[in-house]
């Protein structure tokens, strides 16, 4: 047993003053502590230690120059390369898919909607930049037949529900532009 | 908690870049401090557990209106404090910095760390026992 781990004479665990100290806790017995000797001389020292603690931690800790502007140009960068690619993190790296391949992907997915006769996808950035995420912008040129507003959703639920899937990107928001259409 | 300036400023990179990272996936489960404490500390873990046993640590460095032998003692308990701490276990390490000098609650740091509180609680308990033990008169 080391001294710590004790029992003072009065029946006092030592540990428990300790943890009265460190957490400037109030003490079991208020009344006992005032009057013990045992108990009053190991407050002492145990709070003559622990000061030594409490002011290391208490030391002002600087940033150093150049550290946040050095911080923040990585983060600034990454944001930047966000605008071209998503990415997608992974403990062993990372991996990194152009937009202009989640557009070909959303493109294809659109084409298969029955009443689709052309579309063209366009990946964007998430605004504020987001690593794994992307705005669409969808054009379409449609035939004449089915109703436009649930062709409209039709393609976004797919878009919606398989582009992740495919790509990893995460869809933050699908704008449909109908613009033509084929008679 | 890492006792080398070099490797602090790593890991606050890595913490900023990581965060930004994993923004989008901030759900507000935790507040947004709890949620850094619980990516910075993951990233000191883990320069702990790859870190060599043998690498020297900063000196302390005490700004005081001392004389030079006062000066030079009290720079000496605040060293073996600072070595005491960092030969604890990473998990006491890691609950101690957080209580003691982040100023986190017992609650905040069981979050931070994803434990209980009462394991918490023992190892902070563990770690102030050690250290009052290895820096002061109770051998």
């Amino acid at each position: 047993m080391t001294e710590l781990t004790r029992i003072l004479p009065c029946g006092v665990r030592l540990e428990d003053l300790l943890l009265q100290v460190a957490d400037a806790a109030p003490p079991a017995d208020e009344a006992h502590q005032a009057t013990c000797p045992y108990c009053q001389t190991a407050l002492r020292r145990l709070r003559r230690d622990w000061a030594d603690v409490t002011e290391l931690a208490n030391q002002p800790v600087s940033v150093p120059r150049g550290l946040t502007q050095q911080i923040m140009a990585h983060v600034r960068s990454l944001a930047a390369q966000a605008s071209d690619y998503i990415l997608l993190g992974h403990p062993q790296g990372e991996s990194r898919i152009s937009h202009i391949v989640i557009g070909r992907v959303a493109q294809r997915l659109v084409s298969t909607v029955p009443g689709i006769v052309f579309a063209s996808v366009r990946a964007e950035p998430h605004t504020p930049p987001q690593a794994d995420r992307v705005a669409l912008s969808i054009q379409l040129v449609v035939r004449f037949g089915p109703a436009l507003h649930p062709l409209a959703e039709s393609v976004r639920h797919r878009v919606q529900r398989q582009t992740p899937r495919l790509t990893g990107a995460r869809i933050e928001r699908i704008d449909i532009t109908i613009n033509d259409m084929a008679v | 908690m890492l006792g080398v300036r070099a490797d602090a400023q790593d890991a606050a990179q890595e913490t900023f870049v990581r965060a930004w990272r994993s923004l989008p996936r901030f759900r507000g489960g935790s507040s947004m401090s709890t949620w850094l404490y619980r990516i910075v500390t993951r990233r000191c873990l883990d320069k702990l557990a790859k870190r060599r046993p043998t690498e020297a640590l900063d000196e302390i460095e005490v700004e005081d209106d001392l004389d030079p032998a006062q000066a030079a003692e009290h720079r000496e308990r605040l060293r073996a404090v600072t070595h005491a701490i960092a030969t604890l276990p990473p998990e006491q390490r890691a609950a101690l910095v957080l209580r003691e000098f982040e100023g986190l609650s017992y609650q905040e740091v069981a979050e931070v760390l994803g434990t209980s509180l009462a394991a918490v609680k023992g190892r902070i308990h563990r770690a102030r026992l050690t250290i009052i033990q290895e820096t002061s008169s109770w051998q």
